[in-house]
């Protein structure tokens, strides 16, 4: 599966702590903002590992998880899930 | 002519520093006197200048524009952005634009295309070890990202000619500036896919062997054929076979190496004895 470029951006700058607060508080309002395939965006408010990790690398999948207040704990076991 | 005073390697984990304070202390106390023992190693070689070599976690660059390598010419470098590095207390850190400049007109006269960033963002690959070292003064630092992330990377055979090309620099630069090299990243891990966590015992010495072994073209071969099995963060061992390169692959020397599943990182530190201009 080819990267997604939506999606990695979106990722990519929820590394910025303020973004990561914003998008906490209203994940539709910053989804708004980024060209995402409809399959896709149901799977980042899902906080569906599977469907989203082939899609990006896996460090800001990792970044993006955390940013989006999921658990250590919560990622390994949805991404171990998948091995 | 300069001179290449010392060349180290460290691990880095973001964990060290965000979870530092739930560690139980003889993990602390590892851990700090593997950095402490580059630190004094670092500080012994009295070095002008640290030419430090380490991967861009999504801090510079993103798949818009993604260099396999960049060197940063700036008088000043940004500090690491991570809310987890906010101890290092650094916000942002001296370059040396002269040095940088002739590594990056080095480079290009002998074939390289480096990027090349006056003002870049040191993130916690370069800045995790600066800090856990504690070296006091910070030497100014020149940069070189090396792509270890994001596929297509440098290979390790391109990574052993970075480092020739390193010490062909450093040893070219006029004046009497006493270099030093930092490299930064590995061994075996795996984050964000799902062997996240995973690490690789047996590639950790296997990679060791291989830099005790000597010939930096023997490590670009067993890199090659081993990287793609020891996780997606063991690529960022590349930046030792930068090192190693740079070092004329003499002289290396185990400074500690251990996993830490704590912080999903098959850690390692290491110095090697610079090859003299005269070749000893």
């Amino acid at each position: 599966m080819s990267t997604d470029y939506a999606l990695s951006k979106l990722f990519f700058d929820l590394q910025n702590p303020a973004a990561a607060a914003a998008y906490r508080a209203d994940r539709e309002a910053v989804l708004a903002r980024y060209d995402l395939e409809p399959g896709v965006r149901r799977a980042v408010l899902a906080d569906d590992v599977a469907t989203l990790a082939p899609r990006v690398n896996p460090y800001l999948l990792r970044y993006y998880c955390t940013a989006a207040g999921m658990s250590d704990a919560d990622f390994l076991a949805q991404i171990r899930r998948l091995g | 002519m300069a001179e290449l005073v010392a060349v180290v390697a460290a691990s880095h984990a973001p964990l060290l520093a965000r979870d530092w304070d739930r560690f139980e202390a003889p993990l602390k106390t590892r851990v700090s006197a593997a950095y402490h023992q580059l630190g004094a190693h670092l500080a012994a070689a009295r070095p002008d200048v640290i030419l430090a070599i380490a991967p861009d976690h999504w801090t510079n660059f993103f798949l818009d524009n993604l260099p396999n390598a960049c060197i940063g010419v700036g008088a000043v470098h940004g500090g690491p952005p991570e809310p987890f590095m906010a101890g290092f207390g650094h916000t942002s850190l001296a370059g040396d634009a002269a040095f940088g400049a002739h590594l990056v007109a080095t480079a290009l006269a002998a074939g390289f295309e480096p990027s090349v960033s006056h003002k870049l963002k040191l993130d916690h690959g370069f800045c995790l070890p600066l800090w856990r070292m504690e070296l006091d003064p910070l030497p100014p630092i020149v940069p070189l990202v090396l792509n270890c992330l994001e596929p297509p990377m440098p290979s390790p055979a391109r990574c052993a000619a970075w480092g020739r090309l390193l010490a062909q620099a450093i040893a070219t630069y006029p004046g009497s500036a006493r270099i030093a090299i930092l490299a930064s990243g590995g061994l075996s891990h795996s984050i964000g896919e799902p062997t996240m966590g995973a690490i690789d015992p047996a590639f950790d010495a296997a990679c060791i062997a291989a830099f005790e072994a000597g010939g930096d073209e023997a490590v670009a071969t067993f890199l090659e054929d081993a990287l793609p099995a020891a996780g997606n963060g063991g690529h960022e061992v590349r930046t030792w076979a930068v090192a190693h390169a740079a070092a004329g692959g003499n002289g290396f020397r185990l400074v500690d190496s251990f996993p830490i599943p704590q912080v999903y990182v098959g850690c390692a530190w290491a110095t090697w004895t610079p090859a003299t201009k005269d070749g000893r």
